[in-house]
Parts: C-alpha cells; sequence; structure tokens
C-alpha cells in the first residue's frame, strides 16, 4: 500500500510539481493549498506524513502544526515543515511548532524523499 | 529597482536555456510519454510565470523575491523529473536539461541575496540570533535598541506601552524582551509579572532596562523574574552579550520542552495503542523503554493461550439474549483480570473465545510459564463463575483451554482507520486446532510450549492427534491443575 502524503502549499505551480513528483515516486498525494483545509483533510484521514509549507493563506503553517499536536487525534502526525529560507529562524520556529524534520526551498527532491522515509521508519 | 539589473540577466539565462529546450524537444516529439510531455509543458508555462513576475511593475521587491523562488523551485522540480526520465534515453536532451537546470540554479542563488536584509541576516551564524521585544516608551530608545539588534541579526519588534508589550507577545514568537522599567500606564515590573503568570510566556527570558537610580526596581524585577538587567544609558557590546545569554538560556529551554512534548506524545500514542490490551505493568514497561516496542511487525517467539466455553451456542439456545451478556461479560472479565495478572496481552475476544499472547509487545524469559500458569488460574476460576451462575439460576459452564508457543508475526494489523495490535501465522492456527481438541476443564499444551517450560507442572497423558490443515500429527499433552483434582476428590 502505498504512503499517503498530504501535501500543504499554497503556491500552485510548486504544489502541481511536487504532487506529480510525489505520485511518480510511488506516494498516494493529496493536497491542501491553506493550513485550514491541511487540518480538515488530516482530519478526514490521517496522512502517514504531511508536508507543511510554512507561510500559508488562511492560516500560516506554525499555527496548524501547533493545532495538529494539541488535537490528540493528530498529535503523532508524523509533519514535515517546508521553509522557505534557509535561515535558522524559520526551522527553529518550526521545530518549536512541533514539526518532525524540515526541509528548505527549493525543496531538494532526493532529500527530502529521505526524510520522507527516515521519519516513516522512524516512527512506525 | 535594484533587484532587476541582478535578477534579469540571470533569468534571461534561464530564457535561453529554456528556448533551446523547446527546439530540441520539438525534434524528439514523438518520443516523448504522454506524462513526459505534460511534465514540460508545465516546465515551459512555469518559464512565462517567471517573465511575468519579472514584468509586473505593480509587486513589491519582497513579493517578488518570494514568487520567483517559487517559480524556479517548481521548475527545478520539473526539469529534474525530466532528466530522470529522458537522460538515460534521450543523451542530446540530458545535456539541454543540465544546462536548464544550471540557469535555474544561477538565477535561484541570483534571487535570494539580492535582498540585502537577507544576505546580511545570513552572514550572522543562526543560532545566534533571534526575535527580539524591545519595549520603550520612548521612541529615539526604540529606534536605537532596533537599529543595534537588526546590525547583529535579530529580527526586532517594538512595544511602546505595557499593553503594547503583552498584545505582541501574544500574537508573535518571541526569543528574549527588553523590557523598560519605567513607562506610563502599565510599567515594566506589571508587564512582568503578567508574563511570569502566563504559562506560555513564562520561559521568555526577559532583560531589564533602567537608570542606575533605580536599583530597587531592578532587584524587585530580578526577584519577580527577570533573567538580567542593563542600566541606562547601555553599553551596545554589553546588550550584546546579555541578548546572547537569554537566546541561549531560550533555546535550552525550548529545546527541553520540545524532549518533554515529544515524551508525552510517545506516552499518548502507546497508552492509546496499548491500554486496552495489556497490563499497566506492560504499558509502564512500554513507556520506559520504547525501543523494546516495534510496530512495524516483526518475527518473534510467543506463547498463546485460547480458550473457548464447550457447547457455548447449545447452552445460549434456551436463554434470553440479556442473561446471556450477563453470563459472558462476567467469565470476560474474571478472565481478562487472570490473563493481566499474568502480563498476557489479550489480542482478541471471538464470541465467548479468548485468545491471549505471552511475548508480545513484551518479550521475556518466562512466557510459556505464565501462560500455563495463566491456564491453570483460569480453570481454577470456573469454580466461582459456576457458583455465580447457579446462584443467578445460569447454566453451568465449562471451559477448554489450548496452549502453544511458536514464531508469529506481531504487530498492527488492519487499515488506517481500523487497527489493532495482534498476532498472525501458522501458529496462531495451529493453537485454535489444540484448543478445538480439549474437552470441558482441560488444558492442552503443544510440544514446543512443553520444551519452553521453567516452572515445574503436573503433566498428565500425552496424545498424537491428526488436526485439519496440518499434514503431521501434532503431539499434545495435558496439564493437571492439582488444586481443580483435589477439590473433585473432596
Amino acid at each position: 500500500m502505498s504512503l499517503d502524503v498530504l501535501l500543504v502549499e499554497d503556491n500552485e505551480l510548486n504544489r502541481d510539481m511536487l504532487s506529480r513528483r510525489l505520485a511518480r515516486a510511488g506516494y498516494s498525494v493529496r493536497v491542501a493549498p491553506d493550513g485550514q483545509q491541511a487540518l480538515e483533510a488530516m482530519r478526514d484521514k490521517t496522512p502517514d506524513v504531511v508536508l507543511l509549507d510554512m507561510n500559508l493563506p488562511v492560516k500560516d503553517g506554525w499555527t496548524t502544526c501547533r493545532e495538529a499536536r494539541e488535537d490528540p487525534a493528530l498529535a503523532a502526525t508524523r509533519i514535515i515543515a517546508l521553509t522557505a529560507h534557509a535561515m535558522g529562524e524559520d526551522k527553529q520556529r518550526a521545530m518549536d511548532a512541533g514539526c518532525d524534520d524540515y526541509a528548505t526551498k527549493p525543496v531538494d527532491f532526493p532529500e527530502l524523499l529521505n526524510k520522507i522515509q527516515r521519519l516513516v521508519d522512524q516512527k512506525s | 529597482m535594484p533587484d532587476q539589473s541582478g535578477a534579469q540577466p540571470l533569468t534571461n539565462h534561464v530564457t535561453r536555456a529554456l528556448a533551446e529546450l523547446r527546439g530540441e524537444s520539438a525534434s524528439f516529439a514523438g518520443e516523448l510519454t504522454s506524462g513526459e510531455r505534460e511534465d514540460m509543458d508545465r516546465l515551459f508555462s512555469a518559464g512565462a510565470a517567471l517573465d511575468a513576475l519579472l514584468a509586473d511593475r505593480k509587486l513589491d521587491e519582497q513579493t517578488r523575491h518570494h514568487d520567483m523562488l517559487n517559480v524556479l523551485g517548481a521548475m527545478r522540480g520539473y526539469a529534474e523529473m525530466l532528466l530522470d526520465d529522458l537522460g538515460p534515453r534521450l543523451p542530446a536532451m540530458e545535456g539541454v536539461l543540465q544546462r536548464v537546470l544550471k540557469s535555474i540554479a544561477a538565477a535561484t542563488d541570483g534571487v535570494q541575496p539580492t535582498d540585502a536584509r537577507s544576505r546580511e541576516l545570513a552572514s550572522v551564524p543562526s543560532d545566534l540570533t533571534g526575535t527580539i521585544l524591545a519595549v520603550d516608551d520612548n521612541a529615539d530608545n526604540r529606534e536605537l535598541l532596533t537599529r543595534y539588534l537588526q546590525r547583529s541579526g535579530h529580527q526586532v519588534i517594538v512595544a511602546a506601552s505595557g499593553t503594547e508589550a503583552l498584545s505582541r507577545l501574544a500574537d508573535r514568537h518571541v526569543d528574549v524582551v527588553l523590557l523598560d522599567l519605567i513607562m506610563p500606564g502599565m510599567d515594566g515590573g506589571q508587564v512582568l509579572r503578567r508574563l511570569k503568570e502566563s504559562s506560555e510566556l513564562r520561559s521568555i527570558p526577559v532583560i531589564v532596562i533602567s537608570g542606575r537610580q533605580d536599583m530597587e526596581g531592578i532587584i524587585d524585577c530580578i526577584e519577580a523574574g527577570a533573567d538580567d538587567y542593563l542600566f541606562k544609558p547601555f553599553n551596545p557590546v554589553l546588550l550584546q552579550a546579555r541578548i546572547k545569554a537569554g537566546l541561549e538560556r531560550k533555546r535550552w529551554h525550548d529545546k527541553e520542552e520540545k524532549y518533554r512534548r515529544q515524551l508525552e506524545r510517545n506516552e499518548k500514542f502507546i497508552r492509546a495503542t496499548f491500554g486496552r490490551y495489556v497490563s499497566d505493568e506492560i504499558v509502564e514497561n512500554l513507556l520506559e523503554e520504547p525501543e523494546g516496542l516495534k510496530l512495524g511487525g516483526d518475527l518473534r517467539q510467543v506463547t498463546m493461550l485460547m480458550s473457548d466455553i464447550r457447547q457455548f451456542s447449545t447452552l445460549c439456545e434456551g436463554l434470553p439474549p440479556e442473561q446471556v451478556m450477563r453470563m459472558l461479560n462476567n467469565y470476560l472479565g474474571v478472565m481478562t483480570d487472570i490473563i493481566l495478572k499474568h502480563q498476557g496481552t489479550i489480542d482478541e475476544f471471538i464470541g465467548d473465545a479468548i485468545l491471549a499472547i505471552f511475548g508480545a509487545p513484551v518479550q521475556r524469559d518466562d512466557d510459556a510459564d505464565r501462560a500455563v500458569q495463566c491456564a491453570l488460574d483460569m480453570q481454577h476460576a470456573m469454580l466461582q463463575i459456576n457458583r455465580d451462575n447457579r446462584r443467578a439460576g445460569l447454566p453451568e459452564i465449562t471451559m477448554g483451554i489450548g496452549v502453544n508457543t511458536g514464531d508469529v508475526i506481531t504487530g498492527n494489523i488492519g487499515s488506517e482507520k481500523r487497527s489493532k495490535y495482534g498476532v498472525v501465522g501458522h501458529h496462531v492456527n495451529l493453537t485454535a486446532r489444540i484448543e478445538s481438541q480439549t474437552a470441558g476443564g482441560d488444558i492442552l499444551i503443544s510440544d514446543s510450549t512443553l520444551q519452553a517450560l521453567a516452572l515445574p507442572v503436573t503433566m498428565g497423558e500425552s496424545q498424537q492427534v491428526q488436526v485439519k490443515g496440518i499434514n503431521e500429527p501434532v503431539t499434545m499433552h495435558r496439564v493437571l491443575d492439582t488444586r481443580l483434582s483435589q477439590s473433585h476428590v473432596s
């Protein structure tokens, strides 16, 4: 059974590209354009991994992650933050919000796949 | 616009590389799959989006940079996918795609550092910077603090009053607070007390700033939980050092907090997964040594116990359903307590049948011994259950138990929506077959369980039985309950 990845990204071009790429890598991909819809999608069906952009409209990635952690049903969901800058603060804030890992955009895809796999192995 | 002079020539390279790719791909059009054609189209439309961003004069610099990075990221993704697919097949395309990727990488680098502030920030080691809230009622002081702090790479938020400071803290993440003590309205001391009262904000280090004449106020604040202090006019080097110490404190605290939360999450998960099936003691063990917990499904030796009430459905036929449920629940409740007492894991109840596992999720040396002792206690408890039944005017029941030891796969079995911890494998079936050979009051164990026993038990006769689904006859040994036989005699 392929892993269910929820990709949360507001930029359409990037969302399309990453979802195609993840699908080709064998994942089953769902997408959400903002934090609010991401939480709804997570509650609808808990994904194996969430790829969460931090700069999102409606509800940003940090808030989304914190809310997921506070919801007992979602608390154990694996979340990888996608941060826009290679700067320490973004990463630190993502980890503070409860993300399990982070990847800097533009995404290094093989590295992202490694991170997903590592997280799935580690927590399964 | 400064960024256009920098970014434009670089994106010109991208445009040229894309034009070359378009030309090349036209000559290979027949060799591309529909998916590859689509990736190619999307790459070209992202290229058009990039041009549109550069042409859009209404965008502010920061938005343009942000959007360009997104588009370049998408282009890189498509180009990498195409390179993966076409590279091995079409060497001519491989070269072009590599040039496209190189131009995208150069443009990405070109966009990033044109933002002067981010370049400055990037040059400071990131672990020394953070978000500082500077609270001062004096505009010049705020301005000065902001300049000092930004120069060292910190993000600065300012507040002109105590009330404003609290509202900033409510909606922004802050690493260190610089707090002027003497302010109109809510003063620094009051802000500090409010901070320390809040479980969320308590951990943010506070550095109070005041004049030398207000030493008493500073001492008050230190007692109220301030971490450090500075005299006005402050020395910039000292300010840096104090802020650095504050940031380090905050970082340690955050790390600790994160670790604690992770532990809590693990604990919640383990309790939710196992709480219903295993004893509290096993849950505690799992919490202490979570690495002993492998949920992915692993092959391990366990001892399984299966019990069943003889002729239960026949017994039930003449009884009203609520009486059946009462009898069954009493029976299962008593048996559950006995199994948990022997540190068994209840895998499932199937009607009146019970499958319990000894050795998963936690493996111990005496798994087989505990299983057999558990079986003896279960049979012994039937005396009490039948006393209860007689008193309630219910029929007496008898139970058979089969015990078997072998390698099974243990883990979370099921779908994502509904899964349970359980075991699968040939030995589970064998356990059921052994159990099916029992009469009421019997305990039959397999050869492998007998071999695994360390504690002495009183054995009865052995038998070889041909069971369904297994070619070789299976050897079973009867375990005698000395307490039961005595009570029969008396």
